[in-house]
């Protein structure tokens, strides 16, 4: 079977934790527990085209740059998913800035960005404009919902089939 | 450093594997696992299979195994809330991996990690809605702006349709009061005449309240209180409305105590118009029976009432009996704009006041109210009779419209004074220094140079004698304005024969 390392990074409290819980055991709670080091979780899913593979989750202590730790952690990795929380704006800057990092760190490799906690729109701090500027650049951007679920499997199963492009 | 003995060493060594719960695992050059020992059950890695792929077996090795150099993963999070140090130590030939037990360590972190991050999510929450209160802050300010632009625009019109509307009006009642004093008509002139200054009399009347709402709703209102004789200002109420309750049939009482002091300090234009428009209203309102004024002072303060035998008014109707253009369903019959109890209201309010009303229907209403108005001191006997006529001066009237010139020409030669007359400022200024008045008398809104712009001309000429302004604008900046450049009073249109006589008598005597 086909088996694949990605990594959830972005800034404190923009949800990867919960993003895991919801994609690994379909759970979700309000509660912020923050996350110190490495967690890792596998799922399998199919990817678009069909193939099984196994992803190893590597849910990683948020941060706005990239730490020494976080950079081993980084290590093998196929791909990486880059999460923002939508209500925080500075999560935005902190996403572009962690994803140049990890780039250098890692060379190429597919991501996709999540918009997350889409279900708080009252909240929501990104402009559209921000958004669209990346589409253009030819990013994959999701909004996301752990709460809700909005986009969460898919997220994970569009990266699949973006790292076996590669 | 000297050598520790070996039994010292192994007893260290032993207290630290258990401290730390180390496992290794060996793994060869295919990444299969060729041993292993210590606790590996203790991080979750159950069944392990000597000679079997290490990457299938143990996830977190997926891309670590075959690097150059040593890794260091810290705080890798296992089973049941355990988190181990990892280290990957690359062999000639495949790798060792060990994990010591991190815990203890990984529960303190996270506590002191988590207090930072809600700190800091608190502080950027805090940040934003500091944001938002100055946002909201910059929005009401600019909100006030555009109120006070347009509270001023209102203001100016409120001035400019003051003085449009006074002005023909003063021509109309001062003329036709003329024509009736002048008692050559006929008897059917005269009902005409009447029925003009009747007519011209209710349009002013409807005009002032208007106005004067606008006015007091655009908060312009500042009152003047200074010390007058209320038996005074009450008996001319009584003159006021005597014809017109007696052509009713109703008896039409003013008591005052003998106790009441002569003189008080209050503002006379606003407490007579508050007790004109409570007795207008009560004669208004009831066709037999009575209409009773009685004035009580105590403590500096001034109460009245009044009180009507008509025909009252419900619980409902008097809970809106104060708000202004409000008219009861009875009254739409009777002329009027529904102003005069609100604007009378406002004004006792002004005055420090409350007014209240009591009333039932068929059985009458009472309006009481009190204002402040502490005691004054009479005026000097001695400067009374040290006044006198100045009969013989000259006045220059200083007006645009041509009527009303005429009208305050008659007026003046009335009361045997000599006039002349300019039709604007630059007129009035021409024949100020030419004529050297004793009196001039300004229209402030004229064509060419205005009121108040000749007003400063000719006192920056040195002109020392009495300047009267005559506007037809209520607004008390337009007042303080006159006076601020240079008028000794303010008039207001309409302005009659008596009130003119009154007014200027003064300033002659002083000259």
């Amino acid at each position: 079977m086909i088996q694949k390392k990605i990594c959830m990074i972005g800034d404190f409290s923009v949800g990867k934790t919960s993003l895991v819980a919801r994609f690994v055991r379909q759970s979700f709670s309000d509660k912020y527990l923050t996350t110190v080091g490495v967690k890792i979780d596998t799922k399998l899913v199919k990817s678009t085209d069909g193939h099984d593979v196994k992803l190893i989750l590597w849910d990683i202590a948020g941060n706005d740059t990239l730490t020494t730790a976080a950079t081993s952690y980084l290590r093998g990795s196929a791909g990486f998913l880059l999460i923002i929380d939508g209500t925080r704006l500075p999560t935005w800057e902190s996403a572009l800035n962690l994803r140049e990092a990890v780039t250098k760190q890692l060379g190429e490799k597919p991501f996709i960005m999540l918009l997350n906690k889409a279900d708080l729109t009252e909240q929501w701090e990104i402009d559209q404009e921000l958004i669209d500027e990346k589409v253009q650049e030819g990013w994959i951007l999701l909004k996301t919902s752990a709460k809700t679920g909005l986009n969460v499997e898919e997220a994970f199963s569009e990266l699949a089939t973006q790292m076996l492009k590669v | 450093m000297a050598k520790i003995p070996l039994s010292i060493a192994k007893y260290i060594r032993s207290m630290w594997m258990a401290e730390t719960i180390m496992t290794y695992l060996h793994i060869d050059e295919q990444d299969n696992l060729i041993a292993w020992g210590g606790y590996p059950q203790h991080y979750g890695l159950d069944n392990l299979a000597t000679g079997k792929s290490a990457i299938e077996q143990i996830n977190f090795l997926e891309g670590l195994l075959n690097l150059p150099h040593t890794q260091v993963l810290q705080f890798m999070r296992v089973k049941e809330g355990r988190c181990a140090h990892v280290h990957i130590i690359p062999l000639d030939k495949g790798a060792w991996v060990l994990m010591f037990d991190a815990t203890a360590e990984h529960e303190r972190q996270q506590v002191m990690q988590q207090q930072l991050n809600e700190l800091s999510i608190f502080s950027y929450r805090q940040s934003q809605l500091l944001q938002d209160l100055e946002t909201a802050r910059e929005q009401l300010v600019e909100e006030k702006n555009q109120l006070e632009q347009v509270s001023e625009l209102k203001s100016k019109f409120i001035s400019t349709l003051s003085h449009e509307l006074r002005t023909p009006l003063t021509s109309i009642v001062g003329y036709t009061k003329l024509l009736d004093e002048a008692e050559q008509a006929d008897a059917r002139q005269a009902n005409y005449l009447v029925s003009v200054k009747n007519n011209a009399n209710h349009l002013l009347s409807l005009i002032d309240n208007v106005l004067d709402q606008a006015t007091l709703e655009a908060g312009q209102v500042v009152l003047n209180p200074n010390s007058c004789e209320l038996k005074q200002i009450l008996s001319d109420l009584k003159s006021l409305f005597f014809h017109t309750a007696q052509d009713k049939g109703l008896v039409f009482e003013i008591n005052i105590p003998v106790t009441t002091p002569v003189r008080v300090i209050i503002d006379e234009l606003a407490f007579r118009q508050v007790l004109i428009n409570l007795i207008t209203n009560a004669i208004k309102f009831t066709e037999k029976g009575f209409v009773r004024v009685t004035i009580n002072w105590q403590d500096e303060r001034l109460e009245f009432a009044v009180v009507d035998s008509g025909s009252g008014m419900s619980q409902e109707a008097m809970q809106k009996i104060f708000t202004a253009f409000h008219r009861e369903s009875t009254a739409k019959t009777l002329p009027g704009a529904g102003l005069g109890l609100a604007i009378s209201h406002h004004l006792v309010k002004l005055m420090e006041g409350e007014l209240t009303v009591e009333s039932e229907i068929g059985k009458g209403s009472v309006f009481n109210g009190f204002i402040q108005a502490p005691i004054a001191h009479s005026m000097n006997l001695k400067d009374e009779q040290n006044k006198r006529s100045q009969l013989g001066a000259t006045i220059l009237v200083a007006d645009d419209s041509i009527d009303i010139r005429h009208l305050m020409e008659i007026y003046l030669k009335e009361g045997g004074y000599t006039v002349s007359s300019a039709n604007n400022g630059d007129e009035a200024i021409f024949l100020a220094q030419q004529l050297k008045p004793d009196l001039i008398l300004m229209d402030m809104q004229m064509p060419v140079t205005n009121g108040y712009e000749a007003v400063k001309q000719l006192r920056r000429d040195n002109f020392t004698a009495p300047i009267i302004a005559l506007s037809g604008s209520t607004l008390t900046a337009d007042k303080n304005y006159a006076l601020e450049v240079g008028c000794d009073h303010y008039l207001l249109k309409p302005v009659f024969s008596k009130e003119l006589l009154e007014t200027i008598k003064p300033f002659l005597n002083n000259a």
